[in-house]
């Protein structure tokens, strides 16, 4: 798309606009995508700066410390957000669970977009025998009863592996489904196109045909669906993590740090300690909702604005 | 139709001996066996233990163990819980009920939310109440189940004293009587209205749009010039309309109530079929952990089936075979 433009650009004087740039302007002007992205990428960096604010902002930087002295402590100037009971600042349990919970759904994300387009991409593209045989195993995939199989293959596989990416591939492994159908639709749909036609009967092989032609033509399809499941993702591994599947308990996560909630002394009389993962999930997970319905109105040529 | 729905039926059979092979296997990776709640726990003679291990068919090869379980699965025998020392079938039967009443609750709550929303918002289009209503459903699309059941424990249970946070009726009532029910209903509530109000926004979403589009149609008008009422308009010929697509979601709402049953179940612990499943996980209870893995896959590949075949009912330009 990038070589159009430079053509245009030598024929016109006035450069007209690419279309990712259009998509661009169009995002640039949704004021509730905007202030979504301003609040991930303000998550994102509070996230990965943990390690230096934290000192910082609290007298007990360090998360892994039980403090005896320092428990249940209700949010003051010293500890903003408080204790939790094991004497642990809340708030910064809060950035090094974000480093956590980004991570996993990031990572999961990655992996199902990953293994969706490639199985997608292939079964659309070759068809018949292919086709059957792939589908009839993301089928498989669908019909799994997810959160099910989701804790017991980390229930096997805990302690084999580091209990983190056990959830990662496990999550990862299991929803790919959704995105492998919705790839294979629009390559079935893509490929119908003469541009194929004519780079297949020049020779390009169907590894090229793929990659060159018909991926850059879905792509904006699947960054949306990305957005969305990273949303999703994230969600699952709080889920996980609350009902004690997910994470370990000793890493913060959101999800571990809203599992406190389950005592209901803490639910009842102690909000401080469960509210802030609370709300910074919901939060997350509302603003990446709001950035995938931006991008998806951004990238979609008919929507005008 | 009646053709497809053998067929679809007789489809799931590979996938269910599949699902079944996929069970066995997890269990059998999991570590220890359940051989310690078929036998007498207080005799610890390695002989007896070896004895009965070899007894029991512990020993057997794998292909062979599979094949006794599945037999037995098939015929009704789920084996005995390790945990409970009861067999497998009646402690699941104890708990059906709960979640049977706590999905059906749900249902009825999602259907009475999104009727009230969708049709006031499809009458309405574009006004302050509908968009009031639709960022109501995004919020609530958005917000995780358990965020959810935790504020609403929280603020209903704790706050408000309104509902009770945890059982599934008030143990010192007498079972059978009246106050029993209106306990049981009582406690069903909370748990109910969130897992409900998480379909509810697809519900209402498009239960609004159907309402848009079909008071377009030429139907509409003829109604309108005859001197219809516009009340009469919109809850009669319209709604009549509207309401048969939405069954297809029925299907889909069958396989989502299981996923949430499991989450809202635990956070409320409410005793039913999710919660069971958590907690034969957590104590390794395998014959329980087997027989509830298969069940819910069963339920969940006739959600999907459900699905299809109302899609085709409701719509017969939809061809099924």
């Amino acid at each position: 798309m990038a070589s159009s433009t430079t053509i245009t650009q030598q024929k016109k004087p006035e450069r007209s606009l690419s279309p990712w740039q259009i998509a661009r302007r169009k995002f640039v002007r949704n004021k509730l995508a905007m202030i979504s992205s301003f609040f991930i990428v303000l998550v994102t960096l509070m996230s990965l700066s943990a390690p230096f604010i934290a000192p910082v902002l609290s007298p007990l930087p360090d998360i892994s410390k039980v403090n005896i002295s320092a428990m249940n402590i209700e949010p003051n100037g010293e500890h903003l957000l408080g204790t939790d009971k094991s004497g642990r600042d809340v708030l910064t349990r809060l950035f090094y669970g974000g480093r956590i919970s980004l991570l996993v759904g990031f990572s999961a994300t990655l992996i199902v977009i990953t293994l969706g387009t490639v199985v997608g991409a292939l079964a659309g593209f070759f068809g018949g025998f292919i086709d059957s045989i792939l589908m009839r195993f993301t089928d498989f995939v669908l019909n799994f009863p997810f959160l099910v199989f989701v804790i017991v293959l980390n229930t096997i596989l805990y302690g084999i592996v580091d209990g983190l990416w056990v959830l990662i591939m496990v999550i990862g492994a299991l929803s790919w489904g959704g995105v492998a159908r919705l790839v294979r639709s629009k390559v079935l749909a893509e490929k119908e196109n003469e541009y194929i036609l004519a780079a297949l009967s020049i020779g390009c092989s169907p590894f090229k045909v793929i990659t060159k032609h018909l991926l850059p033509n879905v792509i904006s399809t699947i960054i949306v669906q990305g957005t969305l499941i990273f949303a999703t993702m994230i969600v699952i591994e709080s889920a996980l993590s609350y009902l004690g599947f997910g994470v370990p308990q000793a890493t913060p996560s959101w999800g571990n740090m809203l599992s406190s909630a389950n005592e209901p002394d803490v639910l009842q009389g102690k909000p401080w300690i469960w509210m802030p993962p609370a709300i910074i999930i919901t939060l997350t997970i509302l603003s990446i909702n709001f950035i995938g319905e931006g991008l998806k109105d951004a990238l979609n040529p008919k929507s005008l604005r | 139709m009646l053709k497809y729905s053998i067929r679809r039926l007789l489809g799931m059979i590979p996938m269910l001996i599949l699902i079944s092979i996929v069970v066995f296997s997890l269990a059998k990776l999991m570590p220890g066996d359940s051989l310690s709640g078929e036998i007498d726990p207080l005799n610890t003679n390695p002989e007896y233990i070896a004895e009965m291990r070899e007894k029991l068919g512990y020993n057997d090869p794998l292909p062979i163990q599979y094949f006794n379980w599945i037999t037995g699965f098939i015929q009704g025998d789920f084996g005995k819980s390790t945990r409970f020392k009861i067999p497998v079938f009646d402690l699941i039967m104890e708990k059906v009920p709960n979640t049977l009443l706590l999905g059906v609750t749900a249902l009825i709550i999602t259907y009475i939310m999104a009727f009230i929303m969708g049709m006031y918002s499809g009458r309405r289009p574009y006004t302050l109440g509908d968009n009031a209503i639709a960022g109501f459903n995004y919020v609530m699309l958005a917000i995780p189940s358990f965020v959810a059941a935790v504020f609403a424990i929280y603020i209903f249970a704790f706050q408000l004293n309104w509902f009770p946070f945890a059982g599934s009726v008030d143990i010192l009532t007498e079972q059978g009587s009246f106050e029993y029910y209106v306990s049981r209903m009582h406690h069903v509530l909370l748990p109910a209205i969130v897992l409900g109000a998480m379909s509810t926004a697809s519900y209402t979403q498009f239960l609004r749009n159907d309402i848009i589009e079909n008071s377009r149609k030429d139907f509409v008008r003829t109604a309108r010039a005859k001197g219809t009422p516009m009340k009469k308009i919109y809850n009669v010929h319209i709604l009549r309309n509207s309401i048969i697509p939405l069954v297809t979601f029925l299907g889909f709402d069958f396989a989502a109530l299981i996923g949430g049953a499991i989450i809202t179940e635990t956070i409320f612990t409410y005793p039913g079929i999710g919660q069971l499943f958590l907690e034969s996980v957590t104590s390794r209870d395998y014959p329980t952990l087997m027989a509830l893995t298969m069940l819910l896959s069963f339920l969940t590949l006739f959600g999907n089936l459900l699905a299809d075949i109302l899609y085709g009912v409701v719509d017969p330009r939809i061809r099924l075979d």
